[in-house]
């Protein structure tokens, strides 16, 4: 195989980069791709949680790297979702355990084993965000329509830029009801500044909360608007760049979403 | 811009947090790319004098190097008093010995 590695980053902390790999990785594997999804949060590990899968943890990725296990033999396979994969961080250790050269080893691995591989990168620009970011194909940045959650994604584009990547933008936690009273940042407003791709939005959903909760995919949730908006990122990512991006704000007025359904109903 | 904003600027001129927002962020995305590392304008100094030494003879002493920022936008300044240009003759041969 030849898979992709894409990290998933963001600079500042709490934005949605382990609620977006967890769910990004299960529209993926839900669309029929083999997958893995790495946790690189050394030290504070969540991706396991968010998954449902803290139970079954029993190597992790430093045991991966230090040669103490195969990766196959860390890679815990999602019991609810075929093909879906989580390879674990390690809760004792910390970022710098893991060198760049190691990266790159793990990095290539990864390809031959998987269609796709996200890895889940820590907060801040230090050690650990260095080695997520070491031996990736792509970069997804994460953000949220909040000035200091845009600066630091402004930062770690800019960081990505030198390593000669050019990451794409995904808008989360976005409140149409805000942004209309003129008391949010718009996704226009946030690519405007930042001038970079962008890859998807997601909108402020209580079934994210109630996902994380339970341990459940939030892409196997009926009726959420932010689990639709991942499933539609996994196959822009997947084949189908150019899938048009639904916009939040269009979804506020009524007279919108009827002509949406009609117009929907002519193009079946 | 949306109707709600709309009338709301109408009704009072203040800006709504979100226009607030946006400018802040592009100012300070601005400046932050401004920020320079720590000795690297001396070496930037050291390099312009070497190179502009070929051309002119310049007094080392009083060359000045400056960022100055305006509003949105910021000038690298450089300023040094010359003492001479250099024949051409000679600016081949330094360019030469380099
Ligand atoms: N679209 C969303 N709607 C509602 N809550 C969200 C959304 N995205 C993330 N969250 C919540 O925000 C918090 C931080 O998300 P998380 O994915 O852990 O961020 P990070 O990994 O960047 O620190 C979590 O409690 C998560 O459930
Ligand atoms: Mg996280």
């Amino acid at each position: 195989m030849d898979g992709k590695v894409i990290v998933v980053t963001s600079g500042k902390g709490g934005v949605g980069k382990t609620t977006v790999t967890a769910s990004i990785g299960a529209a993926l594997a839900l669309q029929g791709k083999r997958v893995a999804v790495v946790d690189m949060d050394i030290g504070l590990r969540n991706l396991d949680v968010v998954m449902g899968l803290e139970n079954r943890i029993v190597f992790n990725v430093v045991d991966v790297v230090q040669g103490k296990c195969k990766l196959k033999q860390a890679a815990i396979k999602d019991r609810r979702i075929d093909n879906l994969f989580l390879v674990p961080a390690s809760q004792s250790d910390d970022k710098n355990v893991i060198k760049p050269e190691n990266m790159v080893w793990l990095c290539n691995k990864l390809r031959k084993e998987y269609d796709f591989a996200l890895l889940d990168c820590p907060a801040g620009i230090e050690q650990g965000f260095k080695n997520a970011i070491e031996a990736v194909d792509e970069a997804i940045v994460i953000c949220t329509p909040e000035v200091s959650s845009v600066r630091d994604a402004d930062r770690v584009i800019g960081l990505l830029y030198a390593r000669s990547i050019s990451p794409k933008l995904i808008v989360n936690r976005i409140v149409p009801k805000l942004v209309e009273k003129g008391d949010m940042l718009s996704h226009v407003d946030v690519v405007d500044v930042l001038s970079i791709d962008l890859l998807g939005l997601v909108e402020m959903d209580d079934a994210v909360v109630v996902s994380s909760n339970t341990g459940k995919p939030i892409v196997q949730q009926k009726d959420s608007r932010a689990g639709e908006a991942f499933t539609r990122i996994a196959m822009r990512l997947d084949g189908h760049p150019d899938l048009p991006i639904d916009d939040p704000m269009a979804q506020k007025s009524f007279w919108k979403k009827l002509g949406k359904k009609l117009g929907r109903k002519k193009q079946e | 811009m949306s109707f709600n904003s709309l009338i709301k600027k109408l009704l009072n001129k203040s800006e709504d947090s979100r226009s607030v927002a946006k400018k802040r962020l592009q100012f300070a995305l601005v400046y932050d790319k401004l920020e320079v590392k720590d000795g690297m304008l001396e070496e930037l100094q050291k390099d312009l004098v070497e190179v502009i030494s070929r051309y002119f003879e310049i007094d080392r002493e009083s060359l000045s190097l400056d960022i100055q920022r305006f509003e949105g936008s910021s000038a690298l300044i450089l300023n040094t008093p010359i003492v001479a240009a250099k024949h051409q003759k000679t600016n081949e041969k330094a360019r030469d010995k380099t």
